[in-house]
C-alpha cells in the first residue's frame, strides 16, 4: 500500500464514528425526513466587448443545484453546471461540469465530516461565486488566474466552527496535474475535477475563517500536494497561500484577497515539458496575485431601489519568480482596474455593468479596455 | 415581627424583584438581532441565562433564509433583504446547547448556515 492509499485509509475510522447513531442523533426528530428539494441554482449571461474586436454574448452559466436530506444529520448537495450554453467534442463548445457533489455528515457544531466532489476552500470567490455575491460581470482575475477557481476534486474531510467566531474546513483532495500548467494560467489547466482522478498522490487543504466581529470576515487559505504523478521522476509540489478580508458595515464594502503559488522543482517540470512537447512552457516557481476592492450602496432603500457602485484594483502575475535558466514573459505580469455598477432589483437578482483596462507590462501586447454587461440571478 | 426582620423580608424582596431574577409572567424578553447570510448567521453563538427568555430578531442581508432551532420547535421563514425581520421566541428552560439552521435550501453552502444558543452552563449537545 502507498503512502497516498495509506494517508486516506485513516479516514476510515471517522467515517465510521460518523455513521454510528450517537446519544445526540438519537434523540433528534427525523419528522420531515427523508426530503429532496427543492431545486435551486443561479445562472449569469454575458456581453462582453473588448476594443477593437467584436462584442460576445454568451450564457455563461446555467447551474442546477440538487439537495436531499436522508436524515436531519445526513444531507447531499449536488451542483451541476453548464457553461457557455453548449457542449460538443473535446470541450471546443462548453463544459458540463459536476462542480459539487458531496455528503455532509453533521455530527455537532465542531466537527462535521464531507466527502465527495468538494470545492477547494480557498480564497473569497471559490465557495461563493454565484452572480450576486461579488461585484463585477465576471469574476476578479486573481480569482481565475491564481486560484483557479471554480476549483473542485474529489476527496473527504472535515468542517465546523469552534466557536467565539473561528470556522474551518480541512480536505484530503486529489492532486493537481503540474503537466498541464501553463505560462498564461498558471496552475489552472492542471485540475483534474473529479475526473478519474490519478491519486497516487493526495492533496490538502484548509481554511480559517475568524467572524468574531461584527462585519469583518478574516480568511486564510492553504492548499498543497504533489503534482507530478505523470513523470515518476518529477517531485513538483504545489502550495498555495490565501490570505483575505471582507469588511461590510451599513452602505459600505470592502474587500482584500491576496494570493501566492509556489511550485517545487520547476527547473525540471519544465525541462520534461520542453521534451515533451519541443517547446518552453516557461512555467514560473510562483505566482501572485492580489485585489483590493471598494463598494459603496448608492441606493439603500432595499429592492427594487438598491444599487452599488464599485471600483477594484488587481494585480496578477503568473511569471512573478522563474526557475533558473528562464525569462518570464511580461505581458503575463498585468494589472487591472475594474469599476462598475451592481443594481438589485431583487437580491437574488443582480444586473451589472463595468468597464475594465487590462494592462501588462510586456512592450508587445497592447494594453485592453473592455466594457462588460451581465445579468445574473440565483433562487 | 422585629425591626431586624422586616428589613430582611423588604430586602429579600427587592432582591428577588430585582433584573436577573428569574423570569416572571410578562418579563420582556431580551432581543437578539441576528443577521443571515449565505451561509452564516451573526452571531452563530448566542449565550442565554437558565430560565432567560429571549426574543430572536432575524433579518436577511440576501435572499430568504430558513430558521429552525433543532428539538424546539421553533421554525420560522426570515423574508429577504429590505423586506423586514423574523421574530423567534426561545426561553432557556434547561442547560445546554441548541443547534440552529437555515432549514430552507439557499444554495450549495446551505448547510453551512448553523449556529448555536447555548443556555446556562454549556452542556451537552441538545435535541
Amino acid at each position: 500500500m502507498n503512502s497516498a492509499h495509506q494517508k486516506l485509509w485513516f479516514l476510515l475510522p471517522a467515517i465510521v464514528a460518523v455513521l454510528a447513531p450517537s446519544p445526540a442523533a438519537a434523540q433528534e426528530t427525523d419528522q420531515g425526513y427523508p426530503a429532496t428539494g427543492p431545486i435551486s441554482g443561479y445562472m449569469d449571461f454575458h456581453f462582453n466587448k473588448a476594443d477593437g474586436e467584436n462584442g460576445v454574448l454568451d450564457f455563461h452559466r446555467f447551474v442546477l443545484i440538487l439537495n436531499h436530506g436522508f436524515s436531519p444529520r445526513l444531507r447531499f448537495v449536488g451542483e451541476l453546471e453548464l457553461e457557455h450554453a453548449f457542449v460538443e467534442g473535446l470541450e471546443e463548445g462548453g463544459e458540463l461540469e459536476l462542480e459539487q457533489a458531496y455528503i455532509d455528515f453533521l455530527l455537532s457544531r465542531a466537527m462535521n465530516v464531507r466527502a465527495g466532489m468538494l470545492l477547494m476552500p480557498v480564497g473569497i470567490i471559490n465557495e461563493r461565486h454565484e452572480p450576486p455575491v461579488f461585484n463585477g460581470v465576471e469574476r476578479p482575475f486573481v480569482d481565475t488566474v491564481i486560484v483557479p477557481s471554480t476549483w473542485f476534486d474529489v476527496g473527504a474531510g472535515v468542517h465546523g466552527e469552534l466557536g467565539a467566531g473561528w470556522r474551518y474546513r480541512a480536505y484530503v483532495v486529489a492532486p493537481l496535474n503540474a503537466l498541464e500548467f501553463t505560462a498564461e494560467e498558471g496552475i489552472r489547466g492542471g485540475r483534474q475535477k473529479g475526473s478519474e482522478a490519478n491519486v497516487r498522490n493526495v492533496a490538502y487543504t484548509a481554511r480559517v475563517e475568524y467572524r468574531g466581529i461584527r462585519a469583518l470576515t478574516l480568511g486564510a487559505s492553504m492548499w498543497a500536494g504533489e503534482g507530478s504523478f505523470v513523470a515518476p521522476r518529477l517531485d513538483t509540489g504545489v502550495t498555495v497561500g490565501e490570505f483575505d478580508a471582507r469588511f461590510r458595515r451599513n452602505r459600505l464594502e470592502l474587500r482584500w484577497q491576496f494570493a501566492q503559488v509556489e511550485i517545487a522543482d520547476a527547473v525540471r517540470l519544465n525541462d520534461v515539458l520542453s521534451r515533451t512537447s519541443g517547446v518552453s512552457p516557461n512555467i514560473a516557481r510562483t505566482l501572485r496575485g492580489f485585489y483590493s476592492e471598494a463598494a459603496y450602496r448608492l441606493w439603500n432603500a432595499g429592492p427594487p431601489r438598491d444599487l452599488v457602485a464599485f471600483a477594484r484594483y488587481e494585480n496578477f502575475d503568473t511569471q512573478f519568480r522563474m526557475p533558473e535558466g528562464l525569462v518570464p514573459l511580461k505581458q503575463f505580469d498585468r494589472d487591472a482596474w475594474v469599476t462598475g455598477v451592481t443594481y438589485y432589483p431583487d437580491p437574488d437578482i443582480a444586473v451589472k455593468a463595468d468597464y475594465v483596462y487590462l494592462r501588462n507590462r510586456s512592450g508587445l501586447f497592447p494594453n485592453r479596455h473592455l466594457v462588460n454587461l451581465g445579468l445574473g440571478w440565483w433562487f | 415581627m422585629s425591626a431586624r426582620a422586616l428589613f430582611a423580608a423588604i430586602v429579600l424582596l427587592l432582591l428577588v424583584s430585582a433584573p436577573g431574577a428569574a423570569p416572571t409572567q410578562g418579563q420582556t424578553p431580551r432581543v437578539v438581532e441576528i443577521t443571515a447570510e449565505r451561509f452564516e448567521f451573526w452571531p452563530s453563538e448566542i449565550t442565554v441565562a437558565e430560565g432567560e427568555a429571549v426574543e430572536l430578531r432575524i433579518r436577511s442581508d440576501d435572499t430568504m433564509h430558513g430558521f429552525r432551532i433543532v428539538g424546539a420547535g421553533t421554525n420560522v421563514l426570515v423574508p429577504k433583504r429590505g423586506k423586514g425581520y423574523a421574530v423567534a421566541r426561545f426561553t432557556g428552560s434547561r442547560p445546554g446547547r441548541y443547534t440552529f439552521e437555515c432549514n430552507r435550501m439557499c444554495g450549495a453552502g446551505h448547510n453551512f448556515m448553523r449556529g448555536v444558543l447555548v443556555v446556562g452552563a454549556a452542556g451537552a449537545d441538545a435535541p
